[in-house]
């Protein structure tokens, strides 16, 4: 037995057969359950777990169709138009996936209906496996309960108060008063299980542009099978791409392993790909990443291989040599296999900013196999060293020449550096129009509305004035006595009692 | 036709005799015209050569550095980790000029983590590679950082790959190395391997070289130098492991706006404290090209101790 926390007390969110036995139900108090049966075990409600596993069993759906959605916390919707006879008609498809579930241990049922709303009837409200022929709808729904309508328990409760127990007294009656008592969800429902109005269910996952599967009478389970699989999938899907005159730049694999658990796989390229040789080395990559964590088990029985993010792809011309122009091709594939291995951070590509702040000047982003985004126009080259840190790091300087100047000698990283040379400073100014200007509270004392506001007005630029200059770096170029070239920076305006400069070493240069 | 083979195999063993007994490598041979270097690499094409512009350091690596094939730079401390890398895009830019294609960094996250990322603007500036041209690929392990080296080395993709590691390392053995060699001899592709603090071990790269910040030269004000400037970086570069000459040292400087190498003449003298001398001298050779005088053996006036020379504890000694 489960319990659910609701209104403050524990209640029974779901049990099994024995318990039905006892005379228990859904809804009921665990503690009024107790009572009558103080022999019961209660287990709470883990409603993370249940939706988990709700999906998982969607996941394992797929091999259906790749129209699955979830239905409420319960139930799944499965579109299977068009793939009924892959699986030998709609009774053999039925009966299997029935079959399937029990020899996982989950007790189902299901029905299939042309509607959704018909169909939902028919799983709950009927002999499991019932399948309803287009057409049959109305017939079947005229004597279930409202409750096979998917309408809120209010609406069914005022319905039946003015004697509307069955759905076949609603069909007859008027529709208008109907509207305007209950709502038009209600006949909304009422016409989409009848199919006057069409209803889509929403999947749950995006549906592939084209996928390749095969079922396999033998599961596999070494990586050197589902890789040579995979290549015989890749070439199949190349010749549909062809046909199409498009390449992907999403694949996704999908294994279906014996027990019910499905693993997803996707590799990304930067460019759209077609070749199955190239596909075959951005999965061996992630392959090979994955290692034992693939898990075969008893082994995969469906291996299905997906493409999305389709797009248009020309074959480049050779030349007579055979050989095309292949340079970017082959940095942007080199590219994509890194990151199939090894994550989207491990190759990056520099990008300029417009700004003067070093650290922001220049940024790494993954690299796209282009020409990345388009770099700003270069209106000054200044000086700058070769390396920068992350992030600055502090460095202590007992003493400078002059106050402004550049320390005489600086510890950095536990040695101490006597600065031989020094050029500088190179003042750059925090980017000011970029943060927000400082709140300065209101001195309330004074009565006169006007003066308050200049006086407010006037701390405000007192505020910016000391955050700039406390954010000011004079940056300077030094040369140790060792010939170490660094580039560091004082932050911080001498002068001002409530700064205190601080010293960075930001980067070295060549 | 058999028998002048037979003659010049006779002439070439007596040259390795006479080699041997003079002291010089036996790689190296005057040919006919004086000039001819008889050179016995794998595989490595003639007359490809990235070549510095230094005229005498070119010549003791025989013609420049390799321009396929792996080359080993290293950087001894940490903070000679922007030297170097500086003098290995010094070397890379010829080639960033000469073709379309990109160059890749490749390195140990914790490399840059330690050692500074490569920063763009810096490499414009000095070097002037267009930011465009750069790729950088980082990756935890060194296992990883070998593989996606060997992987773009493997394609015919790059003009360039710089491969930083840093400290020493089980996974760089000769093995390695060879396998990262040839395939940037396959591809036509340099490849620079730069180690940070790592001891010199043996490697299949054909050159060894280690780099050292050196100060750097002075501005130049209306002809006349600038006092306390720092002008061209200035490097000290030892060749520490060449078929073709004995070990030699050298500084170099670069001159950001010619873009080129230029060996520091004897009389351009920077009026700062000498770089080297708490390093060891490099091995005199008997009687062939050194680029200058040791300075070892003299402390100069003005020579400061440095802070990692005289730890704290240690007092005034």
């Amino acid at each position: 037995m489960v319990s659910r926390q609701e209104n403050n007390t524990q209640r029974i969110a779901a049990m099994d057969e024995e318990a039905a036995r006892l005379g228990l139900k859904p809804g009921m108090g665990i503690a009024d359950a107790r009572a009558m049966h103080p022999g019961i075990e209660v287990v709470a409600e883990e409603a993370k777990a249940d939706r988990r596993l709700l999906e998982a069993l969607a996941d394992w759906c797929d091999r259906y169709t790749p129209l699955v959605a979830l239905d409420g916390a319960e139930g799944l919707f499965l579109d299977v138009t068009g793939c009924v006879h892959l699986f030998g008609g709609e009774e053999a498809m039925l009966a299997g996936m029935l079959e399937r579930f029990s020899e996982q241990g989950f007790r189902v049922r299901a029905g299939l209906a042309s509607t959704p709303g018909a169909a939902w009837a028919a799983a709950r409200f009927s002999a499991t496996g019932t399948i309803l022929q287009e057409g049959d709808e109305r017939s079947f729904l005229e004597n279930l309960p409202l409750a096979a309508l998917r309408i809120e328990a209010r609406t069914i409760s005022g319905l039946e108060s003015v004697g509307l127990r069955a759905i076949g007294m609603i069909l007859t009656a008027p529709r208008a008063p109907l509207a305007r008592r209950f709502g038009s969800l209600l006949l909304l429902r009422l016409d989409q299980a009848l199919g006057e109005i069409e209803e889509s269910i929403s999947p749950r996952l995006p549906v592939a542009a084209l996928s390749v599967e095969r079922h396999l009478a033998e599961p596999i389970g070494l990586v050197e099978d589902i890789e040579r699989l995979l290549l015989l999938l890749s070439g199949s899907l190349r010749r549909d791409l062809e046909r199409r005159g498009e390449g992907a730049r999403l694949f996704e694999l999908l294994l279906f392993r014996v027990d019910g658990a499905v693993s997803r796989i996707s590799v990304g390229s930067s460019l759209p790909l077609r070749e199955a040789g190239p596909v075959g080395r951005l999965f061996h990559e992630r392959l090979v990443v994955l290692g034992t964590a693939l898990e075969p088990g008893y082994g995969f029985d469906l291996v299905r291989l997906s493409a999305f993010e389709t797009a248009r792809l020309d074959m480049p011309q050779a030349d007579l040599a055979g050989a095309g122009n292949t340079q970017g091709e082959d940095i942007a594939l080199f590219a994509d296999r890194v990151r199939a291995r090894l994550g989207t951070a491990s190759v990056l590509q520099p990008h300029l900013a417009q700004s003067h702040v070093p650290e922001r000047a220049s940024l790494f982003v993954p690299f796209d196999g282009g020409a990345g985004p388009p770099q700003p126009p270069i209106a000054h080259n200044p000086e700058r060293p070769l390396r920068l840190f992350a992030r600055p790091e502090p460095i202590e300087v007992p003493l400078t020449e002059v106050p402004e100047g550049p320390p005489r000698n600086f510890r950095w990283r536990r040695s101490v550096h006597r600065v031989a040379r020094a050029e500088g400073p190179e003042r750059i100014s925090p980017e000011w129009w970029l943060t927000s200007a400082p709140d300065v509270e209101a001195d309330e004392t004074k009565t006169d509305k006007d003066e308050r506001e200049t006086k407010r007005e006037a701390a405000q630029k007192e505020a910016v004035a000391i955050e700039t200059a406390r954010m000011t770096r004079d940056y300077f170029r030094v040369e140790d006595t060792e010939g170490h070239r660094f580039w560091l920076y004082r932050e911080g305006l001498y002068g001002r009692k409530e700064i205190v400069p601080r010293w960075y070493l930001q980067g070295v240069s060549a | 036709m058999a028998s002048s083979a037979v003659a010049r195999e006779t002439i070439v063993s007596l040259r390795h005799q006479i080699a041997k007994i003079e002291g010089r490598l036996a790689e190296t041979f005057a040919g006919e015209n004086g000039d001819v270097h008889l050179r016995r690499q794998d595989g490595l094409p003639q007359g490809d050569f990235l070549a510095t512009g230094a005229e005498r350091f070119d010549a003791a690596l025989g013609g420049g550095f390799p321009g396929a094939g792996l080359t080993e730079i290293h950087a001894t401390g940490m903070r000679d980790a922007g030297a170097a890398a500086g003098f290995v895009m010094g070397l890379l830019h010829l080639l960033v000029e000469r073709t379309s294609s990109p160059l890749l960094w490749v390195g140990l996250s914790e490399s840059f983590r330690e050692a500074g990322y490569p920063y763009p603007p810096g490499i414009r500036f000095l070097h002037g590679i267009d930011p465009a041209r750069l790729l950088i690929a980082q990756a935890q392990k060194l296992n990883d950082v070998l593989w996606i080296a060997e992987q773009a080395a493997s394609i015919d993709g790059f003009a360039g790959i710089l491969l930083e590691t840093r400290g020493p390392s089980a996974h760089l053995d000769l093995t390695a190395t060879r396998r990262l060699h040839r395939r940037a001899l396959d591809a036509g592709c340099p490849l620079f391997l730069l180690r940070q603090m790592a001891v010199c071990e043996p490697t299949a790269a054909p050159f060894r070289v280690v780099i050292t910040s050196a100060p750097a030269g002075t501005r130049h004000l209306l002809g006349k130098p600038l006092a306390r400037s720092i002008g061209p970086p200035a490097f000290l570069v030892r060749i520490d492991k060449n078929r073709i000459n004995p070990p030699s040292e050298f500084i170099l400087e670069w001159n950001a706006h010619a873009r080129a190498f230029s060996e520091r003449a004897a009389t351009d003298p920077v009026p700062v404290v000498p770089a080297s001398q708490h390093r060891a001298a490099a091995a005199a050779a008997p009687g062939t090209i050194l680029a200058f005088s040791s300075p070892a053996g003299s402390t100069p006036a003005g020579g400061q101790p440095s802070g990692e020379q005289h730890p704290a504890h240690r007092g005034h000694g």
